[in-house]
């Protein structure tokens, strides 16, 4: 039979040299990371031994010594946001084995099979062990100081030559709180926007979405939460295999409440497989389908009339748009017959508590934001926002993908969403403890400290296009990687040859990532060994924006270093080479101030007590690290469906939400036991209460923004009102009620301009104090935008996507004009206009997705070698009619061709109904082959994952959101041929 | 004295393989055995149904009454184990497994497909207890610890259940009272020719 | 371990707890009302129930087959209650057949030689010899009669050694034994195979069946009666002895191929199907092969000598195999006497 049983050098090492040389004494940390990358301990021995007794090896051991006293130590899975504890044993600094987390209210022991196997990240005999450099051609050792002065140096040189917005910052989604804030910080005080991470590809688009139409852009109820509902619908989202966790909290509620599981996607998905009801739709029509269920909603009077009245502003313009979708329309242009939308629109409006899930199939769209704008109006329109059962519960994508959100990994904003304005910088500034006119030297220019950077969805072309198509002194030349895949963004062709004009390519990772393949560098690269988080004490923030609290499970094996200390010693380098090169720009010392360094790092704790100081707009002021760790301690004092600490919990903790889900307004003396549900009026806003947020004015043509006779719960103000100022302080007479020391401190900040103090800039909190003990709610009271009148699109409309097999329709729904945006030109109607000569020859749409044993770019799990061994081979899933007119059988090789660059990709052929017809699906975590050629010979030596195979970013094409940049990766097309 | 077995609810198994990878991580199986593993059945169709499937622990093991050598031996929780220093490797038991659970570590070679391996459902082998010889041959022993598989307890969505037959049988009893349906105990009539009534 | 077992209670009943504690922890959120009907999720639409398809299953001896994505196909079979059935034929038919082939066969044997007794030279020896088998043959023969007798010992043991040996040498012996048989079994299937094809390019032509064999069989062959019938260098006994050889060790080779490369060129049923093919074979074959032997031995004087030097006497020739013994002579290959006595 012809089982691969190893891959290549893989396993067999494995196999092959099972407990050589382990110490008879047990393994200890000094033999462990000798032997880690040559032997697995244990049934590995089972093959390679001969006939009579299976005789353990001499003076081996077994991973855990029963002998020997064992420590469990708690951090949180690093792969999905789902925020599962995991609970490790540690024995002489050795990971040696894993327990389930019984106590966690999220995950409750469970995990998926990638949590279940995090252990194998920490033995990581495929991770980057030493930082090296690429010389030409070949990698080179070399010392982390070695490394960071070289790198610092040439840094150095492109922020002479060319200003420092020329190099591009590229954040993570894995950092905790404190890295992602550490970053964020790091990017200011070097001086550019250019700083992004993984969000700007997964949930940007809701994130613009959300916070424009209810003020904060985040999943707004929990996981857990979802227990309550009785209507579910999952609508561009597969969480079985995206975030399988989750899926325990949503059977367990559809089996509670005998709940309605609508799934509504191009594909028949494990989670489709769990549904009552599922609605198969052409890709890309997401915003037609909502419309259709909206018709049927407003058409038979199910909307919630007295909730859009007190809470929703502009639904009269959406009830103009949604007319036209009627359900001949709706099924002309979806697919979807009206009967189906009729039903299900009448379980969703009439069948409530109603939620609505989505992930990446509705973002990642060049009409991703107006998709979660749709989707969060039929929220609104049905009353299904600020409940239990009920929301936007939005499934984020990373571990920490909101946290580095929350902490302003992102082009248009510093931490906290305060943007990019004056007042922004000047906030930051009264936090850093630095002046603002010093933060401007930093800079190019003042209008460039304002200007939102460029995404990582288009770095390369910020570094191919010529210099005047550009808007900032010259094109990108170096970039700094921290914890990214390269193969992540669409485009790949041209990302290619982008990476190979870059000056400076810095990747810091615990693996040596897709960037150290992809492209054919030949110098300038360094790999610098990061840890993960399993490595670093530091907190990370779940989807539901739960913080917990990771604590360190073993040192940093090998050479790699924690985050915190990779940036502390990055910025010392750059001093130096500041300092040779007569530039008088420095960072070390300003930057670290604050925080508490040991060992070359700055501790978590310390910074994210900064971030507590400054992040008052997100609620992230309560949330104190002492706080957190008594969350981890005390888990099982959780309720497992309010997350509420029950009464018989320590009083430090009582009553509090778990993780302090934010907002968690105040300092953490206050006590504010931090946001279960967002905008829930029927609670107190010092139990977690709250309302929508007032942030986009007081009035609008005439009509009122603030709410209308809706309050939360003990509220002085029985309706809308403005956020609160020490003006609105005043004018309601709550002024003196602020101590003397809040006062002192709004003097010392603010002097003469006191009145424009708010509650999200006043550091003492005694505005948040003194409109909580009334009451209300600090942002203010007022109502939902369903019109969003800044945006391209203030009533979300359908476009069809730029790719497109239903060529008649373009006239009809064509993409939005060209356009600039993000310091590039923006070329979506003139690409589009391609659609037409592209689709006859490529008539299959394809589109891409998630597979529960990998993640992200991939290179991690793919390196796991018992996650490699479940998925061996990047495939593509084809409908079986599809597939046998091209003859091409079930697992067979087929090429499949991209609509752009000539792009290719050698895969597998699975032939499955998953897909209907002329729709294929490939998983987005591959890399390692690109165009048919296996470039596994490019990776440094013994650091290539176990498993390779094409990118479907490879194939995929032009499209981007034009409120976030965010790349379409779920509607393009191609053309698959037998290989 | 508790009769052992694990009940897959396939209402609740959602193919996400972490069965399969906390075996491994538990046990360091190595690449290409596969103790347990998920199947999916009528994929991408209205009836898909996944189930996570491992030796089942069978009462009157097939296994055990084919085995030419005699290794296997049940424990007095009902647990299907057998003695590696005994065995053969000569597939014997794999051809009378209604479950596909025996695993050998060689394929192809004439000369032996080496000693066989299967789930012990975490309750080690004939070894001493949690010794470094017993988890080398067999993996860890965590009924020896009081402990129940570990696949079971890290079940993602609580789909697989193991333990003692009367107490799964009784949760998934109740779970299909409360929700209304239930695809039954899937091997449970082939393993144990009976099945749990609602 | 057994003060271990109270703890394991416990952790079974918290277990329970953490799964069936659901229900108590979570509020119904609309209210009191009774629960409606439950909507069916698709995976249970118009699917049998579990016991229900292994009931299928058995009875129309089906298996259940899904996908799987780690390459071993074998992996991606979830029920085969087919297992049951191979175990059936393993330990009930396979032993039935077996015993009273192999034992029906040596006590067919014993009687018959209580009856007849051996069956000597009618004229007794005439001390000249023919040379019947050269050596290749004969190396040949023996080659494979070897192979034969350690290939079908070690299956046997595999088969009946549980209930035969092991409770004599006790587990750990009986495992070595077993463990060197199977090996043995598979390297010497090789010699086996091959002798047999040396044995077909050699013989057949002296094998083809013709009218005479039928006369030889309706006279009994001279072993039941004292009639000699006409035989050439194979009478029709010898031949039946060489094409079970040829086709059942054929046979039981390749369904033994099939089993030494697992689920190289078939599927589970595949190799079980081969494993009952094997199996049966063998015993039938094992039991033609006695007679064989004791034919050749025991059974009549002068037999032997064909396969030991080659030899035979001309008497035991002429009695056996007349026609051939006419070819020879007329071929002017007279026998040597014994003693390195010159040809006539």
């Amino acid at each position: 039979m012809l089982i691969k049983r190893s891959d290549g050098r893989a396993a067999k090492q494995r196999l092959a040299s099972a407990y050589q040389g382990l110490s008879a004494g047990g393994l200890d940390r000094r033999a462990f990371l000798r032997q880690a990358g040559i032997t697995g301990a244990g049934l590995a021995a089972l093959g390679s031994l001969g006939t009579g007794r299976v005789e353990a090896a001499e003076g081996s051991m077994g991973v855990l010594d029963h002998a020997q006293p064992v420590t469990r130590v708690k951090n949180i899975c690093t792969h999905c946001s789902v925020g599962c504890t995991v609970t490790a044993e540690v024995q002489n600094g050795v990971w040696v084995g894993q327990e389930p987390s019984w106590d966690s209210p999220i995950n409750r022991g469970t995990h998926c099979a990638k949590g279940a196997s995090v252990r194998e990240l920490v033995h990581g005999d495929r991770r980057l062990k030493y930082p090296m450099k690429l010389v030409g051609g070949t990698w080179q050792r070399l010392s982390w100081d070695t490394a960071l002065s070289e790198i610092a140096d040439k840094m150095m040189a492109i922020r002479q030559a060319s200003g420092p917005d020329s190099v591009f910052l590229l954040g993570s989604a894995k950092f905790s709180n404190e890295g992602a804030y550490l970053y964020r910080k790091f990017a200011a005080f070097w001086g550019t926007n250019s700083v992004d991470h993984q969000a700007r590809i997964c949930h940007s688009t809701t994130v613009a979405g959300v916070a424009n139409t209810w003020g904060y852009g985040a999943m707004t109820n929990s996981y857990n939460d979802i227990r309550n509902a009785k209507t579910m619908i999952i609508m561009g989202g597969n969480p079985a295999e995206a975030h399988p966790v989750s899926l325990q909290h949503i059977l367990s509620g559809k089996e509670i409440n005998r709940a309605n599981l609508i799934v509504i996607d191009p594909r028949f998905t494990r989670t489709a497989a769990h549904a009552t009801e599922f609605m198969r739709i052409r890709p890309g029509t997401d915003i037609p389908i909502i419309w259709g269920l909206l018709w049927h909603i407003f058409e038979n009077g199910w909307e919630d009339k007295q909730f859009i009245e007190q809470r929703v502003f502009g639904m009269e313009k959406v009830r103009a748009e949604v007319a036209k979708w009627n359900p001949q329309e709706c099924e002309r242009v979806t697919g979807v017959p009206a009967a189906q939308m009729r039903k299900v629109a009448e379980l969703f409006a009439t069948q409530k508590p109603a939620t609505l899930i989505w992930c990446m199939g509705a973002t990642q769209k060049t009409v991703g934001t107006a998709n979660v704008r749709a989707y969060s109006i039929l929220l609104l329109a049905t009353g299904n926002v600020g409940a239990p059962g009920t929301g936007a519960n939005i499934f984020r994508g990373h571990c920490n993908v909101q946290g580095a959100t929350d902490f302003g990994l992102d082009v248009t904003s510093l931490p906290a969403y305060y943007g990019l304005d004056e007042n922004a910088w000047r906030h930051w500034c009264r936090v850093w403890d630095v002046s603002y006119e010093s933060m401007i030297a930093r800079f190019d220019s003042k209008a460039m400290m304002e200007t939102p950077g460029i995404p990582t969805t288009r770095y390369f072309d910020a570094v191919t296009l010529p210099k005047d198509q550009v808007q900032q002194r010259d094109t990108i030349k170096g970039m700094v990687v921290f914890g990214h895949g390269g193969n992540t963004v669409t485009r790949m062709p041209e990302a290619k040859k982008g990476l190979e004009k870059l000056d400076l390519l810095v990747v810091v990772d615990p693996h040596p990532t897709s960037f150290a393949m992809q492209s054919d560098r030949r110098d300038g690269t360094y790999l610098l060994p990061a840890c993960t988080q399993f490595e670093c004490d530091g907190s990370r923030t779940c989807s539901n924006r739960s913080a917990q609290w990771g604590a360190q499970v073993v040192k940093p094996i090998f050479e790699s270093k924690s985050d915190y200390e990779v940036m502390y010693r990055l910025a010392g380098a750059l001093d130096v080479a500041a300092e040779k090169r007569n530039m008088p720009v420095r960072f070390q010392a300003e930057m670290f101030k604050p925080f508490d360094i040991r060992d070359s790092a700055p501790t978590a704790e310390s910074l994210l007590r900064e971030i507590n100081r400054g992040s008052l707009s997100t609620g992230y002021s309560g949330i104190s690290p002492e706080r957190l760790k008594l969350h981890m301690q005390h888990q099982d004092k959780f309720d497992l469906v309010t997350l509420r600490a029950k009464p018989d919990a320590p009083a430090e903790i009582r009553g509090d939400f778990y993780g302090l889900p934010w907002p968690c307004f105040g300092t953490p003396e206050m006590r504010h036991p931090g946001s279960h549900i967002l905008y829930n009026t029927n609670l107190h806003v010092k139990e977690g209460g709250g309302v929508f947020r007032a942030r986009f004015g007081v009035e609008r043509e005439g009509k009122t923004l603030l709410a209308e006779g809706s309050y939360s719960r003990g509220s002085e103000i029985q309706d809308g009102y403005p956020e609160f100022t020490v003006a609105v302080l005043k004018r309601l007479g709550w002024f003196d009620e602020l101590t003397a020391a809040e006062k002192a401190s709004l003097d010392r900040y603010f002097g003469a301009n006191i009145d424009r103090a708010s509650w999200a800039t006043d550091l003492s909190c005694g505005i948040i104090r003194v409109a909580m003990e009334h009451g209300c709610v600090p942002y203010g009271n007022g109502k939902a935008r369903a019109d969003a009148w800044n945006l391209p699109d203030p009533i979300p409309v359908h476009r069809e996507p730029i790719y497109t097999p239903r060529t008649d329709l373009i006239a009809q729904y064509p993409t939005l004009p060209d356009r600039r945006g993000f310091r590039l030109p923006h070329l979506g109607q003139s690409v589009q206009n391609r659609s037409r000569e592209i689709a006859p020859n490529f008539p299959i749409v394809l589109t891409s997705g998630r597979l529960v044993e990998y993640e992200g770019g991939g290179e991690e799990t793919r390196s796991n070698r018992w996650l490699a061994e479940l998925q061996q081979d990047m495939f593509v899933e084809i409908n079986p009619a599809d597939a046998a007119a091209r003859s091409i059988s079930d697992g067979a090789w087929v090429w499949v061709r991209g609509p752009e660059s000539d792009s290719k990709a050698r895969v597998k052929a699975l032939v499955t109904e998953r897909v209907g017809r002329g729709v294929a699906f490939m998983p987005f975590h591959f890399a390692g082959w690109y165009q048919g050629e296996d470039r596994r010979g490019k990776y440094p030596p013994g650091t290539d994952p176990i498993v390779l195979g094409e990118s479907v970013n490879t194939l995929t094409s032009y499209g981007y959101d034009p409120v976030t940049f965010m790349q379409e990766t779920k509607v393009t097309l191609c053309q698959i041929s037998a290989a | 004295m508790a009769r052992m077995k694990f009940l897959c609810d396939s209402d609740r198994c959602i193919e996400c393989n972490a069965c399969v990878t906390a075996c491994k991580n538990e046990h360091e199986v190595p690449w290409g055995i596969n103790r347990r593993r998920v199947v999916t059945i009528n994929d991408g169709r209205p009836g898909e149904r996944s189930i996570s499937m491992a030796c089942m622990h069978c009462t009157d093991a097939p296994c055990a009454a084919v085995c030419p050598v005699s290794c296997f031996y049940t424990t007095a929780d009902a647990i299907v184990l057998h003695d590696k220093d005994l065995c053969i490797g000569c597939g014997y038991c794999f051809y009378a497994c209604p479950f596909g659970a025996p695993q050998y570590p060689r394929v192809g070679n004439f000369g032996s497909r080496g000693k066989m391996d299967k789930c012990t459902y975490c309750a080690g082998g004939p070894q001493q207890d949690n010794t470094a010889v017993e988890y080398t041959q067999y993996g860890a022993n965590r009924i020896a610890e009081g402990k129940l598989p570990l696949c079971a307890e890290m079940c993602s969505t609580k789909a697989l259940l193991a333990g003692d037959s009367d107490m799964i049988a009784q949760i998934y009893r109740e779970r299909v009272q409360r929700r209304g349906y239930g695809s039954g105990a899937w091997g449970w009539r082939t393993a144990y020719r009976e099945t749990v009534t609602i | 371990m057994r003060a271990l077992r109270t703890g394991l209670l416990a952790l079974l009943l918290a277990f329970g707890a953490v799964i069936a504690g659901e229900a108590q922890t979570t509020p119904a959120p609309s209210g009191n009302q009774p629960n409606p009907p439950a909507p069916l999720p698709f995976s249970d639409r118009g699917q049998p129930q579990a016991d229900e398809l292994e009931l299928q299953l058995m009875l129309q001896g089906r298996r259940e087959v899904g996908r799987i994505t780690i390459p071993n196909q074998q992996a991606a079979t979830l029920i085969q209650p087919a297992g049951r059935e191979w175990r059936a034929f393993h330990n009930r038919t396979l032993a039935w057949v077996g015993g009273v082939a192999v034992l029906g066969m040596l006590t067919l044997l014993a009687v018959f030689f209580l009856w007849r007794g051996r069956i000597r030279m009618h004229d007794g020896r005439s001390g000249r010899t023919l040379l019947r088998f050269n050596l290749l043959e004969r190396a040949n023969h023996w080659m494979v009669a070897g192979c034969f007798i350690i290939l079908g010992l070690s299956g046997l043991n595999l088969t009946f050694g549980r209930h035969l040996l092991l409770p004599l040498v006790g587990p750990e012996a009986f495992s070595a034994v077993a463990q060197w048989g199977k090996y043995a079994h598979n390297f010497l299937a090789f010699p086996f195979t091959l002798g047999l094809l040396l044995m077909l390019l050699l013989w057949i032509k002296d094998n083809i069946p013709n009218r005479r064999d039928i006369t030889w069989l309706r006279q009994g062959g001279g072993i039941v009666g004292s009639a000699h019938p006409p035989a050439a260098r194979f009478n029709a006994g010898q031949k039946m002895v060489f094409w079970i050889t040829i086709l059942g060790g054929g046979a039981v080779a390749v369904s033994g191929y099939f089993l030494i490369f697992p689920f190289f060129a078939t599927d589970i049923a595949g190799m079980q199907l081969s494993h009952i093919i094997h199996s049966v074979l063998a015993v039938l074959m094992i039991a033609a092969i006695l007679a064989h032997i004791y034919i050749g031995t025991l059974g009549m004087e002068g037999a032997f000598d064909a396969m030991g030097s080659g030899q035979v006497d001309l008497n035991w020739a002429k009695e056996h195999h007349s026609l051939w013994v006419e070819q020879e002579l007329a071929k002017g290959r007279d026998a040597p006497a014994p003693g390195g006595a010159k040809p006539v």
